[in-house]
């Protein structure tokens, strides 16, 4: 590295009320270099590239930037209801006197596409754009700005592992023709197979700066959580027996429908649904948990069957945000015995139940009284994960339980999934990491536009098939 | 901190109208200190005018206590004026018919006033479960309804022989509610308020039921997951809201007016909800805010009289108390959202 970079950071400091969120950190882009910044949740990442991008201002230090800076967020910004080339050009359209002059416009945006090799039709209209091109236009508007530096936050965070190929193949074109391009991520595999350097933030600070051609997987995961990872549950041998039948689903509707869909989850064993996100995955995951009306059959082996559930938005869905750790371990077990009595709530069996999950799940808080709001994302998602499994369901329906949370959070209530599989629970793991798939189901079915287009025993898993079939290309 | 919080919204609103109203005053022409003089001592001055007070209490309660109820459950019940109305009209009509031993007939005509009133949130509380209506619009639209029925009645089949006015006949006098203050107007009516008030306490701390309105309330789709039949709770609470708002008009005709006349309540239901407001939605708090809304109620005529402050004027304080305390809680539930 030679070159001088094209965008320096120097002893940068941003506090908010009550926490440090970036410690004097110092950060070099080159040009031409695919950076990644990497930590846990609350490490500092997100301030740190605001502040890169001037959306934030530092409480100390200097930003200085050789070009314009571009950043793409991880939830896109784009209006649904215009065209491709409308949202490309937002506020910056070409005009012919009051007007804009579309075919100027035009011209820019296949220029601009043409020239970083990425195909799209500029008159298309974003809201029926699938997820993986709705992010291209995204692309194209910071591209169109001809940045020296490019920063994207978590930009596969909902990509199918086609779409992230070719995501890369555009990042590593555009690298290669000078732009300095740093991607803060969480995707460890991504990183190492990607990017030239890697930083790594704890606590506001950078800890690590390694190159990824002589680092590991393992040597990054060590760095972000300071220490040894956490292992999961081992996997113990269970005698599967039939425990949740579905048969010929029919339920929901448009994009999301599910038609005709089968599936077996057996007790004593972990069949993960894979899939894009928008694929009928929360169709299925409402139908199963009661939430909706639906056609064909789902059922138990025996009637009272009890079903865990650890919905997908756990600050919407499975937390009432204001209220206690106490009072939130009761939701949904007000009617149980044990907790009711009578008809009123026993606040002695439920604090107890709270103290067993603070325990079970190390849950991190001052005290078992304090509003869930103020918790971390990690701690509330325990918080959730703990309740759905305190009462030894007979099936748990878990849709993505660790979105969202650090390395350490996802490896405890992971294992804490094991372990209820391994007592003999029927467990219907519905993730977006494929990964996350991988490391934890027996079975593993492929789901794509509302049906199970594949299905894998763990014993023969191909990555790569699977990655087709989420993509939706038949089995070829 | 949660000390803080419970005092910046009742405590502010306090200041806030102590501010406006000594405004009111000097632009009347009198100084403040006259006129809170004149407002205290037409309010707590004597034994009759604290039982006056302690009168005016005890009518705010009443519609407070079921509008808290309402609200903790999500839902902005502001037809308490007419529930209270209906259950009026339920005891004053039987009441004057009635033929029972005199404290089973005080317990029967209260029922009845829980059984208008409740009847009359039901309602509101079915279209909303049924229909999706939305409660505020069917609440107060069926305050009208409430106040023309009653009227038609009163002026017709219900009329009492010898009344007046737009009102039924007398209750016999055993149905009286007993006095608690003597030499005043004051009935044990206020202790039934307060009985409200703790029972309500102790359903929204430690009953399953509470804790069900609870969740409806604060986080609707967490609850409709955690298998809590929103709609179910929506009518249950309108008509248990509707039913305390009826208790009270029920004891203002058994324990002062001892008949039922459509003009026994000067907005018990519209001032209620500022009470139910500035008590936080907590039962306890609300007993307190009830006095003091009870001592401006009260006060407010002697007000009048001294200080030339016309009593009209605390009503519009009162209305903008209710903006301030209203537009609060909609802002922190909107910044509790984007927070999120």
């Amino acid at each position: 590295m030679i070159a001088r970079p094209a965008l320096t950071l120097r002893g940068i400091r941003k506090s908010y009320p009550g926490v440090v969120a970036v410690d004097d950190v110092d950060l070099d882009l080159y040009p031409g270099e695919i950076h990644a910044l990497v930590g846990e949740n609350g490490a500092g990442k997100s301030t740190l590239s605001a502040i890169a991008f001037g959306e934030t201002r530092a409480d100390a230090g200097s930003v200085e930037a050789s070009g314009t800076v571009g950043l793409v967020h991880q939830h896109f910004e784009l209006v649904g209801r215009l065209r491709v080339w409308e949202n490309v050009l937002l506020g910056r359209e070409p005009r012919r006197g009051w007007r804009i002059d579309e075919t100027a416009a035009h011209e820019r945006v296949r220029a601009v596409a043409e020239r970083n090799g990425l195909a799209i039709d500029p008159d298309a209209l974003v809201e029926g754009l699938p997820i993986g091109v709705q992010q291209r236009v995204e692309l194209l508007r910071e591209l169109d700005r001809e940045p020296s530096v490019l920063l994207l936050d978590e930009p596969t965070a909902a990509l199918a592992p086609a779409e992230i190929a070719a995501f890369f193949a555009t990042v590593q074109r555009l690298a290669q023709r000078g732009t300095a391009v740093m991607i803060v991520t969480h995707k460890l595999q991504e990183v190492i197979a990607y990017a030239t350097r890697v930083s790594v933030m704890r606590h506001g600070t950078i800890v690590a700066r390694m190159e990824t051609a002589t680092t590991s997987v393992d040597a990054i995961a060590r760095a972000m959580v300071g220490g040894d990872l956490p292992g999961v549950a081992a996997r113990e041998a269970t005698q599967p027996t039939p425990c949740l039948t579905i048969e010929a689903l029919c339920a929901g509707a448009g994009e999301t429908r599910i038609e005709g869909l089968h599936l077996e989850v057996r007790a004593g064993e972990i069949v993960g649904i894979a899939g894009v996100e928008g694929n009928g995955q929360s169709t299925l995951a409402d139908a199963v948990a009661g939430m909706i009306g639906y056609d064909g059959r789902i059922a138990f082996a025996h009637p009272r069957a009890t079903l865990g559930v650890i919905p997908q938005d756990r600050q919407r869905e499975a937390l009432v945000m204001p209220w206690s750790i106490v009072e939130n371990v009761v939701l949904g077990r007000q009617d149980r015995p044990g907790i009711r009595r009578g008809v009123v709530i026993d606040r002695a069996h439920a604090l107890a139940d709270a103290q067993r999950i603070k325990e079970r799940f190390d849950v991190r808080t001052p005290s078992l009284d304090v509003p869930v709001r103020t918790l971390s994302g990690g701690n509330q998602q325990k918080v959730v994960v703990g309740r759905a499994l305190i009462d030894s369901p007979d099936v748990v329906l878990a849709y993505n339980p660790t979105r969202g949370i650090d390395v350490g959070a996802a490896a405890l209530v992971q294992s804490r999934l094991m372990e209820a599989r391994n007592r003999g629970a029927a467990v219907l793991l519905i993730s977006f990491e494929l990964d996350e798939i991988l490391a934890l189901a027996d079975r593993i079915a492929v789901m794509y536009r509302g049906a199970i287009v594949g299905d894998f025993e763990r014993s023969n898993v191909d990555r790569a098939a699977i990655g087709r079939l989420m993509a939706g290309l038949s089995n070829a | 901190m949660k000390l803080r919080r419970t005092l910046a919204g009742p405590l502010g609103a306090i200041i806030l109208l102590v501010v406006l109203m000594s405004l009111a005053m000097i632009v009347a022409g009198t100084s403040p200190l006259d006129g809170f003089a004149a407002l205290f001592q037409g309010a707590l001055g004597g034994t009759s005018q604290i039982g006056e007070t302690l009168v005016a209490t005890s009518a705010l309660l009443f519609p407070a206590l079921g509008i808290a109820l309402a609200f903790r459950g999500g839902l902005f019940n502001i037809g308490a004026e007419g529930q209270l109305l209906i259950g009026a009209l339920f005891a004053g009509a039987v009441g004057a018919q009635l033929h029972l031993p005199g404290w089973l007939g005080m317990i029967v005509l209260l029922a009845l006033g829980a059984l208008g009133g409740g009847l009359w949130g039901a309602i509101a509380g079915w279209m909303k479960a049924r229909f999706n209506a939305n409660e505020i619009i069917a609440t107060l639209m069926l305050n009208f309804v409430a106040a023309y029925l009653s009227l038609a009645l009163v002026n017709g089949p219900l009329r009492g022989p010898l009344a007046t006015g737009a009102e039924t006949a007398w209750l016999d006098q055993r149905y009286w509610l007993p006095t608690l203050l003597p030499g005043s107007r004051l009935s044990i009516g206020i202790l039934v308020a307060l009985a409200f008030a703790l029972v309500l306490y102790w359903v929204f701390t430690r009953t399953v039921f509470g804790y069900k309105l609870r969740a409806a309330g604060d986080a609707p789709e967490a609850a409709r997951r955690a298998g809590i039949d929103i709609g179910r709770i929506t009518w249950i609470s309108l008509a248990l809201s509707g039913a305390i708002a009826g208790v009270g008009g029920a004891t203002i005709v058994t324990g002062e007016l001892h008949r039922f006349n459509t003009q026994l309540s000067p907005g018990y239901g519209f001032i209620g909800i500022a009470v139910a407001l500035v008590g936080d939605l907590q039962p306890l708090w609300i007993c307190l805010a009830a006095f003091g809304f009870g001592i401006l109620e009260a006060g407010g005529l002697a007000m009048q009289a001294s200080a030339q402050v016309p009593k009209d004027a605390i009503h519009v304080i009162e209305g903008l108390i209710i903006l301030v305390l209203a537009a609060r809680r909609y802002v922190a539930a909107r910044t509790e959202t984007a927070a999120v």
